[in-house]
């Protein structure tokens, strides 16, 4: 049986790649069966500790993975996968804090939500180091079909089902215009391979009569991208998911899905399809560009905060892409993760001033920050650092990592579309210091009774804050770690 | 008559698959949803008929068992247990059917456009084919075992990543189904 046997020999020297997100598959699928039968009714909340513990684990076991490519070389460890492991771990764990009040509150405690989000980020995990199409694609899908079931997760409330429903119509949908891209490119690269690096060489020499098809495979794939992570003109979904979501899955759908798919992005598009670069340069400006005026402009306008912060992760993105457009894949990968960072930062303590407010019948709203100053002195102020960090003000850490995307940028030529991102970044500064404004000069409407904040709560607090303020002295040395890092 | 039989024995992929795309329109277009059901079972039978004539019979005879088999079935069970009458009367999207349309002629154009220029392009002569290696071991090992060794060795990974996909919509239609708080 040599067939049987090389295949065992394969398996057995493959298999340490992905003991992280196996781990949590594992772990995920033993707390559903048989983990739940032994624990009661009421101590549900047992699994918040379990997943945070076995996302910790997986995440030990993720950055002491040894690099190396295996299964047919569908998967790949390298700096990149361990870097986006590392934000989509650290989203999981900061959303599990994040979860406790509005789940607590609502008796909606359960195992299968904690395995969601456990296997969710195992689809992330195994995303940001898949090497070959079909690989990314089987990982996204596997990511997205738990973020959809979690959107739609408060099932009595009728918003929630209808995000979810929306999210998951139009994400199957993007999904087939996705696969029906790879196909194209599969077709047009002689039907052998759909392995990134091999494809590469072969779109980039295809005869004159595969280009258009060559063209028009890269436009899907992009287009299921952008998708995706929410690029204009493929956004429609985000706010509306965004906004009828359960708050801390909103938390969660705004950093770790975005994390691990613009990893994807940078991965497919820099090292897949770098050989035809001008097919997919001109329609990603254009996708950058819009996200960033169209996310910026409607924020402006936004009653709600969920909307709001929907919409600037929207430009967000776009000035993420910037880093997608980088000739100098490791450079943009970069200068994406060290955004990443940095947002999933600043927006978890946004969502946590959201979600403490939410508890008590308010924050959903701009009007409810009214007055904040006055009656939470220490909460307003860690919303100001994190609202200022989220539209760059200078010295605080999100204009850093601005700045080293804009300079990346600049140095790869994009001149005008790094215009146009400050000058969005202006509007965005905006709408984000009208919430201060209403925080500081605003009276409050009404007294309403202050709640204690749990201390895993103020734990993310705290730090974020922290990491923020201190994170300032450190700017001009972020770059220099995260290359350690990234590309270490 | 004679040659016109012989024309189509031919080219029966086309006809195939011409009947698949008429099943598939029926299905969208049916009013009755058990008629959409029956569309839906014509095309994918014709696809069961796609994939004998061009040589995965080991394909074809899984589409016939799960989709004609299976998924047709599940289909009937859904329309007869839920009522489908009110959503027919609401006449939802209607006034986004001119842009559709606009945009579905737009695409079907392109499409096509891009199709015709790929197979029947200036430089017609280095015609888009299969890699001739992969026909010849298709040939050489037989159906099945192609397929096999395609699932578990080439594409294991993405293979059980489905499978835990498939656990996950199991526990995702749980999650969203239960009334009861347990």
């Amino acid at each position: 049986m040599p067939f049987a046997q090389s295949l065992l020999g394969s398996l057995t020297r493959d298999l340490p790649f992905l003991y992280g997100p196996l781990f949590l598959i594992v772990a995920a699928t033993l707390m559903i069966w048989p983990g739940d039968v032994f624990v009661g009714r009421n101590n549900k909340r047992v699994w918040s500790y379990v997943a945070s513990l076995a996302l910790v684990a997986a995440g030990v076991i993720a950055m002491l993975t040894e690099p190396g490519a295996g299964f047919s070389n569908m998967f790949r460890v390298d700096g990149l996968t361990k870097g986006f492991q590392f934000l989509c771990i650290l989203a999981g764990l900061i959303t599990i804090v994040l979860s406790q009040p509005q789940l607590n509150a609502l008796r909606e405690q359960t195992v299968e939500y904690y395995a969601l989000i456990l296997f969710s980020i195992s689809g992330m995990m195994l995303l940001v180091g898949a090497t070959d199409l079909v690989s990314v694609y089987f990982s996204l899908e596997l990511m997205a079909l738990c973020v959809y079931i979690l959107v739609a997760y408060l099932r009595t409330q009728e918003r929630s089902i209808e995000a979810g429903l929306k999210y998951f119509l139009l994400g199957a949908f993007s999904s087939g215009i996705l696969l029906y891209g790879i196909s194209l490119l599969f077709a047009a690269a002689g039907g052998t391979t759909t392995n990134l690096a091999e494809l590469n060489e072969k779109l980039a020499t295809v005869s004159s009569n595969g280009n258009l098809l060559v063209f028009a495979g890269v436009l899907m794939v992009l287009v299921g991208f952008a998708f995706k992570v929410a690029g204009v003109p493929f956004h429609m979904w985000s706010p509306d998911a965004y906004e009828g979501a359960p708050t801390p899955i909103t938390a969660f759908m705004s950093m770790a899905p975005k994390a691990a798919a613009l990893g994807a992005f940078v991965r497919v598009f820099g090292t897949g399809f770098h050989g035809i670069a001008t097919d997919w340069v001109l329609p990603l400006s254009f996708i950058a560009g819009a996200s960033m005026v169209l996310g910026n402009v409607a924020a402006l306008r936004q009653q709600s905060m969920k909307r709001l912060l929907a919409y600037s992760s929207i430009a967000h993105v776009g000035y993420m892409l910037l880093g997608v457009l980088s000739s100098d894949v490791q450079a943009g990968a970069q200068a994406i993760w060290l955004y990443m960072l940095t947002y999933l930062v600043m927006q978890s303590g946004a969502f946590a001033v959201i979600i403490y407010l939410q508890g008590k019948g308010e924050g959903e709203r701009i009007d409810d920050f009214r007055g904040l100053a006055k009656r939470q002195p220490v909460l307003a102020f860690a919303m100001m650092v994190f609202l200022l960090s989220l539209a760059g003000i200078p010295p605080l850490l999100g204009f850093f990592s601005k700045f080293y995307l804009f300079k990346l940028a600049i140095e790869q030529g994009f001149v005008t579309l790094t215009v146009l991102a400050l000058l969005t970044s202006a509007v965005a500064a905006y709408y984000y210091l009208n919430v201060v404004a209403s925080m500081y000069f605003k009276e409050p409407v009404g007294e309403i009774e202050r709640k204690p904040l749990s201390t895993a709560f103020t734990f993310v607090l705290t730090v974020s804050c922290a990491l923020i303020l201190i994170g300032t002295f450190f700017g001009p040395k972020l770059l220099d770690w995260t290359a350690k890092i990234v590309l270490g | 008559m004679e040659q016109l039989l012989i024309k189509i024995g031919q080219n029966l992929f086309l006809v195939f698959g011409l009947m698949a795309l008429g099943g598939a329109a029926t299905m969208v277009l049916a009013k009755n949803a058990v008629h959409s059901v029956i569309g839906f079972l014509f095309a994918m039978l014709s696809m069961a008929g796609c994939y004998l004539t061009i040589g995965a019979e080991f394909m074809g005879v899984a589409q016939l068992l799960v989709y004609a088999g299976g998924i047709v079935v599940l289909f009937l069970f859904v329309v007869m247990l839920v009522e489908l009458s009110k959503s027919r009367e609401k006449g939802l999207f209607q006034r986004q059917t001119p842009f559709a349309l606009v945009l579905v002629v737009a695409g079907a154009v392109a499409f096509v456009g891009v199709f015709w220029r790929t197979i029947f392009g200036s430089s017609a002569a280095e015609a888009l084919t299969l890699s001739p290696n992969l026909m010849a071991q298709g040939e050489k090992l037989g159906n099945a075992q192609m397929l096999s060794r395609g699932l578990f060795a080439e594409y294991l990974l993405p293979f059980e990543i489905l499978s835990v996909i498939l656990l996950v919509a199991l526990v995702g239609a749980v999650v969203l189904a239960k009334t009861e708080r347990v």
